[in-house]
């Protein structure tokens, strides 16, 4: 069965000589919720990143059957839907409405399609009323969903996200675990909140210095206490998986 | 981080808010055309204009303290210009008022009349702000067939302006946190050009996410919206209402006036 994300042997290194990736080989399956854990700078953004097309490196990527060349940027960019760790960079036009409709614009959606496309998305993620709000009178979970609902209105097969997590209070997070929890997409969810990954991943792959160092069960690789500790992570404090 | 936005009433609900922006932006720009085409000494008619402005901002209710507390922030620049005028126009006027007599130069009457020209167009221009979402504004000037690429600039100038405030004050705030003491000229100079080095850097970075989310999501350098307007009864009405009350003015008081 082909996997919705392959990688094999993926490395990349920064114009600065900085390794990034090195010998990187996945497989995930296609409706997969898998947790890429890891400390800062372990290459977890630039693995979401390579998954994109952003970014050139040694290897193969192939994302719902499509190897990531120059080429077909836009056929990837349209089954793998990438949101950003900081939704400020994510949401850029002035309205809410504007914002979730500049994907499927881009995709040739228009008129009826269009607005129903994006009205569908924005009740999906419980942002209707926002639709003509400006993206800087949102809360930050607001703005998290609506950064997700971007993304969503392109119906990509995968959803990758960086960090999503992050500057979000309890309550906001409970919200966006509940949101990805209803999606029916591969979700490849790059995050240091071991519970945050517990709640919603059945797969965990650990990264260290861009290296895939584990690979496994969320509940296993989660309560390994040796493993987690000798990679700057902590242990779930209650899993869910 | 709270911001005074300046179309902060622009989401109140009013029969001006409901108008078509490009309706009220044809509009401004008619109405500041005929104000900046008063002759430099003439300052009863600019009070006449005043009433167009003044009476959309009632019907949208938007606080007059909020329009002049606007004015007075923008005003340094044209109070520079306007005091200018008195230096070099040194002509003896003298000007009646009913039973008084004020003996005045040219050059304090062009001063006024720059000033009230400001105040009036300021007017509209906050009038037009206010009442107006700026993503209809925006959606308005696309339409009027303004570039396109202007258009998109202004929409990221207005997105990122506070998200660029907001770096400033973090910056800040970081700064205040640990300087003690006045650290002498050459190390402030030193402090803030780091500073600005890092907001500069900042917002490259940032530049660069944004334009990756924006490829992620299928730009190809062709910027796509979507934009549904439509001239309703009301707008007619507007135009009609805008339109006599212009010409009132241009034809019949301007000239008894000047």
């Amino acid at each position: 069965m082909p996997g919705a994300v392959e990688i094999e042997n993926f490395s990349y290194t920064y114009p600065d000589g900085t390794i990034a990736l090195s010998d990187i080989s996945l497989k995930i399956s296609p409706g997969e919720r898998m947790a890429l854990i890891g400390p800062n700078g372990a290459g977890k953004s630039t693995l979401l990143l390579a998954m994109a097309g952003f970014l050139k490196g040694g290897g193969r990527v192939v994302i719902d059957g499509k190897q990531v060349t120059g080429r077909n940027k836009k056929e990837i960019r349209t089954a793998i839907g990438c949101v950003l760790q900081n939704p400020d960079e994510q949401l850029f036009m002035p309205t809410l409405f504007d914002d979730v409709a500049f994907g499927p614009l881009n995709m040739g959606l228009v008129g009826r399609q269009l607005t129903s496309r994006v009205e569908d998305v924005l009740r999906t993620v419980g942002l209707s009323q926002m639709a003509q709000k400006a993206p800087h009178h949102l809360s930050a979970g607001q703005k998290r969903a609506a950064a997700i609902a971007t993304v969503l209105a392109m119906s990509p097969a995968i959803l990758a996200m960086d960090e999503p997590d992050s500057h979000l209070d309890p309550r906001s997070r409970k919200g966006l675990v509940e949101l990805l929890a209803g999606l029916d997409q591969t979700l490849v969810i790059a995050t240091c909140n071991m519970n945050f990954a517990a709640q919603l991943c059945s797969r965990a792959v650990v990264m260290d210095k861009g290296r895939v160092v584990a690979d496994g069960r969320a509940g296993e690789i989660m309560t390994d206490s040796e493993l987690m500790l000798n990679h700057g992570l902590e242990v779930a404090g209650s899993l869910n998986v | 981080m709270h911001h005074a936005y300046i179309d902060k009433f622009a989401y109140q609900d009013s029969p001006v808010h409901r108008l078509d922006s490009r309706i009220k932006l044809m509009v401004l720009v008619i109405f500041t055309a005929l104000v900046i085409s008063v002759p430099r000494y003439s300052l009863s008619i600019l009070a006449c204009y005043a009433v167009g402005p003044f009476a959309v901002l009632v019907i949208g209710g938007i606080p007059m303290r909020f329009a002049l507390k606007h004015i007075v922030i923008v005003s340094p620049f044209i109070l520079v210009l306007a005091f200018s005028c008195v230096f070099y126009g040194r002509a003896p006027v003298v000007v009646e008022f009913g039973p008084f007599t004020v003996h005045t130069t040219t050059g304090w009457f062009q001063c006024f009349n720059i000033l009230s020209k400001f105040v009036v167009t300021m007017l509209a221009l906050i009038a037009l702000v206010s009442t107006t979402r700026f993503a209809e504004l925006l959606k308005g000037l696309e339409k009027l067939h303004v570039p396109k690429l202007l258009v998109v600039q202004l929409g990221f100038l207005y997105r990122y302006i506070f998200v660029l405030i907001d770096s400033v004050h973090h910056i800040l705030r970081a700064r205040a946190g640990r300087k003690l003491r006045y650290l002498g000229a050459k190390a402030e100079f030193k402090t803030a050009g780091a500073m600005v080095g890092s907001l500069l850097i900042r917002s490259i970075n940032t530049a660069e996410r944004v334009s990756m989310a924006m490829q992620a999501r299928g730009f190809d350098g062709t910027f796509r919206t979507y934009s549904k307007m439509h001239i309703a009864a009301g707008d007619y009405l507007f135009c009609a209402a805008a339109g006599c009350f212009l010409l009132l003015i241009h034809i019949i008081i301007r000239p008894a006036l000047i």
